[in-house]
């Protein structure tokens, strides 16, 4: 997998002069931040920590290095690269997070078909709208999408067919969705063993994650164990940019009894159900409801040893003129250990509240405080917390983004 | 043959006087003792004005010329097409210039008039010619909240509503149908269809309240 990954960073570089070179779009960003915290080191570097940033890292850090590809082949397909640096947790100084060929025919009478293949996030998120799956309105992305960044990614194929009732007489769209996907059955791993956190990082496609296993190794979500396909399937209502009404149905039906004995890795069956709305007034607020229930297992059914999870939030954004906007969350999750002695349960509740301004073009700041209460099974192996731990996190982000994104 | 002076200046004087006939007549034609005015005022449901509504104005029971096509532009700036509506002539011709620095691939499916831009900044096609009438809906293949419509029409006296919802035209006295239309509206088309006798030197006036709110414009935002 590490060739795989280095080589994909290689073409990566390689399409970037012949992009450049074209004229095709580019787009490359530099995240840095100032950070004050007073958490524990965050679950995805070992510890115990709910936010990205522990109280040891307050000071200035890396947010995200970003460069994004999009090369046009042809009139109707294209490519399109994702690749990030954020810290030196992953294996690569920069990974890809998403690389996948699309292919957008012209719509014909009301029908628009839209087809993805390679690796890509499937279409659970409300939020994370923005470029590079980032999130419009805070810096740290909700519980439930931390989750999907972290372990959840589409290897496979995808397609979408848009029934454009906006280019008739219906107030909105109506989409079917469905994706076949390989690679992704050790997701939910993570999930279990460190509960949900708020986070911004995205696990690089084929890349590791997550807490320290007793051998020092890392959760490696994506891999494929017994050879079945997984799929996902799911509606949609929409206005462009008024209102989306999404329900999703996510299965990667890994074989719970499956193992890679070579590599003493077992399969985690992990399926959810995602809902959700987001709703657009004129004025320029914004509202986003999301809930997503599921469970992980890694035995069959009734066997206790399943993980069931559900994490959801309220998203609340006002624009205020053409370069603000002020945005607060409330998240609430949990992730219940249903071992043969139960171990309890992880769970929590965060406040978000960011702050963002956009003096130019190019320049970006956010003023975003997060504080996430929250209380887990896994603190009883080396901790001993009475109850819940409040955790406070504020960053500032200066963001500088060049190249001509859009495309 | 020679003419001499004096017959050179009769000449002068001859030509003079068929000029400013020519001049009187042409005057007389552009205002005609049964020329009228017409002057509509469009407005939401609310009582506020509508802006971009398409007015078209037909003569009933009598033929008046076609109206002359014309050369028009549909911008495309901060990935929002630039106007969201356009009424032009049957036989028109409307360019596509592309001013943000992202890549446009616009296209209709709409009947009257199919075409596709393939992937494009800034001017490089030319203009597309709408040879049928009808309402043409344009939408960009890239970004896909991006809609806008063209109505192509062959009434003799169109346009569509100022910042005020006002339209207004001189045409000569007759009989007419007009027809309003907004893409956003929740009304049937048939609803804001008036027919109107102007007579000779009249100043009509014609005010239209749509019944209910329009749907909401489009809008920026990734596409679910």
């Amino acid at each position: 997998m590490r060739a795989a990954t280095t080589l994909l960073f290689l073409i990566a570089s390689a399409l970037l002069g012949a992009t450049v070179a074209r004229g095709a779009d580019w787009e490359l960003d530099l995240d840095l931040r100032a950070v004050s915290s007073d958490a524990a080191t965050s679950v995805l570097d070992g510890g115990y920590g709910p936010t990205r940033f522990s109280e040891r890292q307050s000071g200035l850090q890396l947010g995200r290095l970003r460069l994004a590809l999009n090369v046009p082949l042809g009139e109707v397909w294209k490519l399109h690269l994702d690749a990030s640096a954020w810290d030196h947790s992953y294996r690569n100084p920069m990974g890809l997070t998403e690389a996948y060929l699309q292919f957008r025919p012209y719509p014909r009478n009301h029908l628009r078909l839209r087809v993805k293949a390679g690796g890509f996030y499937a279409p659970v998120s409300l939020e994370n709208g923005a470029g590079g799956w980032t999130s419009p309105y805070t810096l740290s992305y909700s519980a439930l999408s931390s989750w999907l960044a972290e372990e959840v990614r589409t290897v496979g194929l995808e397609a979408k067919v848009d029934w454009l009732g906006t280019r008739s007489d219906l107030p909105f769209d109506i989409s079917a969705i469905g994706g076949v996907f390989g690679w992704n059955e050790v997701a939910g791993a993570a999930l279990a063993g460190g509960g949900f956190i708020l986070d911004d990082r995205q696990t690089p496609l084929f890349d590791r994650v997550g807490r320290f296993e007793s051998d020092g190794a890392r959760i490696e979500p994506f891999r494929e164990i017994d050879g079945r396909a997984g799929y996902y399937g799911g509606l949609a209502l929409e206005a462009p940019g008024r209102f989306v009404l999404t329900a999703l149905r996510y299965d990667n039906r890994a074989n719970p009894a499956a193992v890679d004995a070579l590599e003493h890795v077992i399969a985690w069956h992990t399926t959810f159900n995602s809902v959700a709305a987001r709703l657009e007034y004129g004025a320029g607020w914004t509202v986003i409801a999301q809930w997503l229930s599921g469970q992980t297992a890694i035995a069959p059914r009734g066997s206790d040893l399943d993980w069931p999870f559900d994490a959801r939030y309220l998203l609340l954004s006002k624009r205020v003129g053409s370069r603000q906007r002020l945005s607060v969350r409330y998240d609430r999750f949990r992730v219940e250990s249903r071992n043969v002695e139960p171990d309890g349960e992880q769970s929590g509740h965060g406040w978000t509240v960011a702050y963002m301004f956009n003096p130019g073009k190019s320049w970006s700041l956010t003023l975003e405080g997060l504080r996430v209460t929250s209380n887990s099974y896994i603190w009883g192996e080396e901790q001993s917390h009475p109850g819940p731990v409040t955790d406070t996190q504020v960053q500032l982000a200066v963001r500088y983004a060049l190249g001509s994104a859009g495309y | 043959m020679r003419l001499s002076a004096r017959s050179n200046r009769a000449l002068l004087v001859i030509r003079a006087a068929i000029a400013g006939m020519a001049l009187l007549c042409a005057l007389l034609y552009a205002t005609p003792a049964s020329a009228a005015s017409l002057a509509i005022s469009v407005q939401l449901a609310d009582g506020k004005p509508l802006a971009d509504a398409v007015v078209t104005v037909q003569p009933v029971g009598r033929k008046l010329p076609a109206p002359t096509p014309i050369s028009a532009a549909m911008d495309q700036m901060n990935r929002m097409f630039v106007p969201e509506v356009l009424v032009v002539p049957v036989g028109s011709a409307v360019s596509f210039p592309n001013s943000d620095s992202v890549s446009h691939q616009i296209y209709s499916f709409s009947p009257a008039r199919r075409f596709q831009l393939p992937l494009y900044r800034g001017k490089p096609y030319p203009p597309v010619v709408f040879d049928h009438t009808g309402i043409i809906i344009l939408g960009c293949n890239i970004h896909d909240w991006m809609i806008a419509y063209i109505d192509v029409t062959d009434a003799p006296f169109y346009g569509t509503t100022d910042a005020q919802g006002a339209w207004s035209a001189q045409l000569p006295a007759g009989h007419y149908r007009i027809t309003v239309w907004h893409p956003r509206m929740r009304e049937q088309t048939s609803t804001l269809v008036r027919e109107l006798a102007i007579g000779s030197g009249d100043r009509a006036t014609l005010t239209l309240q749509l019944t209910k709110p329009l749907r909401p414009a489009p809008m920026e935002g990734e596409s679910y």
